[in-house]
């Protein structure tokens, strides 16, 4: 039988429904340590990122070395150790959403929430960030925010859009 | 074993299958500049500087991971191959901060001694400078990565010889590094046993014991594939 394991890093509990997730993913791979990719992508998705004491939880849980997991993490380009922001702006630069001014959006965003591509802002509510394509280029300027597509995004309406999604004003 | 013939820089051999190229060219007295490969550990092809050119196929491979195959027509001497392990010893100097001057393992390096191999008399690539750390957090060695030239040799044998995991690698491409646990000080690593054999098959002065100082370090890196044989051999 295994030991009871009843503490774990701090600011983790067993009760909270992120570490839940997680669990359920490992019961349904059976704990098996290749399994490693799946479970971390279970964790960034309940989680919104890795923190280190998640990723120290599935190393214990796992039972595979500390070394693989923070290789394994910082390989894969979905993974991210830092925050993305409670609430995400994806802003789409590909050829198509680029002719068609992905650019003033950006410098839009740039002045009024003062954020950069690949920032967060101070207070953790906004992360932006921009992607090479998305895949609708018929939309274009494509703009995502908090998984919500956006089609043909003007610049103007930029602001509102996220001021309605993150509640207040940065 | 069933044998199979190829030719390597032109002479007829007969090499048991299964064996990689590198192991056809040492059992025959072929030079093969290494770098990453050691006897005992697995190897991943990772410094290039094995690499070989074989008839009829258009790009060189690493002779290390290259099996031979029957009536290979192999060539490990040409101008071409000469041309390229030089850049890639140049590089391996550029892409870090390597100072034999000021180097604990100057004299007793395998960076060094392949440079004056390569007959390398100046790097032709601007040095990146990368800011690197030096982790001194071990109660007897020394990690520094500006000396360090990925060639992961820690890494593989604390992992296949050793089976403490410490080591692993982080980051892609110019930004990576050897990491200990979750990129923490190798002082408090939960899982290094202190063994030591990272350190002894270092090619370079990336790691070292805190005991040893400028041109003094010594290394033992067929202390490992002397204890992988002998492992072997009670089998």
């Amino acid at each position: 039988m295994k030991a009871k394991k009843s503490i774990l890093d701090e600011n983790l509990s067993r009760n909270d429904p992120r570490i839940k997730q997680i669990l359920a993913k490992l019961k349904k791979e059976s704990y098996r340590p290749d399994a490693l990719i799946e479970i971390l992508h279970t964790a960034q998705n309940s989680f919104g990122y890795l923190p280190m004491n998640v990723l120290a939880f599935i190393t214990k849980e796992l039972k595979v070395p500390p070394s693989r997991v923070y290789s394994t993490v910082t390989f894969y380009h979905f993974f991210s150790l830092k925050s993305k922001g409670e609430h995400t702006c994806l802003v789409c630069t590909g050829t198509a959403c680029y002719v068609k001014g992905a650019e003033h959006i950006l410098n839009e965003i740039e002045r009024e929430f003062q954020l950069k591509p690949g920032q967060v802002s101070a207070d953790n509510k906004l992360g932006l960030s921009t992607a090479r394509c998305i895949g609708a280029c018929g939309l274009a300027p494509a703009m995502v925010v908090d998984d919500e597509v956006h089609a043909k995004t003007k610049p103007e309406d930029v602001k509102n859009m996220i001021l309605s999604k993150i509640g207040a004003r940065v | 074993m069933a044998k199979i013939p190829v030719t390597i820089d032109d002479k007829p051999l007969e090499v048991e299958t299964g064996r990689t190229i590198l192991e056809a060219c040492k059992e025959n007295g072929i030079e093969i500049l290494t770098m990453c490969h050691l006897e005992g550990i697995g190897d991943v092809g990772a410094c290039r500087l094995c690499l070989v050119e074989i008839e009829g196929i258009n790009k060189l491979l690493p002779a290390c991971t290259t099996k031979v195959a029957a009536n290979q027509v192999i060539k490990t001497k040409t101008e071409r191959l000469k041309k390229y392990q030089r850049i890639t010893t140049e590089l391996f100097f550029a892409e870090r901060n390597h100072i034999c001057a000021v180097c604990v393992a100057d004299g007793n390096c395998e960076l060094q001694d392949l440079g004056y191999k390569v007959g390398m008399d100046h790097v032709r690539f601007p040095y990146l400078f990368p800011q690197a750390n030096v982790d001194t957090s071990h109660p007897m060695y020394v990690m520094d990565h500006n000396r360090c030239i990925m060639c992961t040799r820690c890494v593989r044998v604390c992992s296949e010889v050793e089976g403490a995991h410490n080591w692993g690698i982080k980051n892609r491409g110019i930004e990576v590094r050897v990491i200990s646990d979750f990129d923490t000080p190798w002082g408090d690593s939960t899982t290094c046993t202190s063994c030591s054999k990272c350190v002894n098959v270092c090619p370079t002065g990336a790691l070292w014991p805190k005991t040893v100082v400028q041109g003094q370090l010594v290394k033992q890196p067929k202390m490992v594939s002397e204890l992988v044989a002998k492992r072997k051999m009670n089998l």
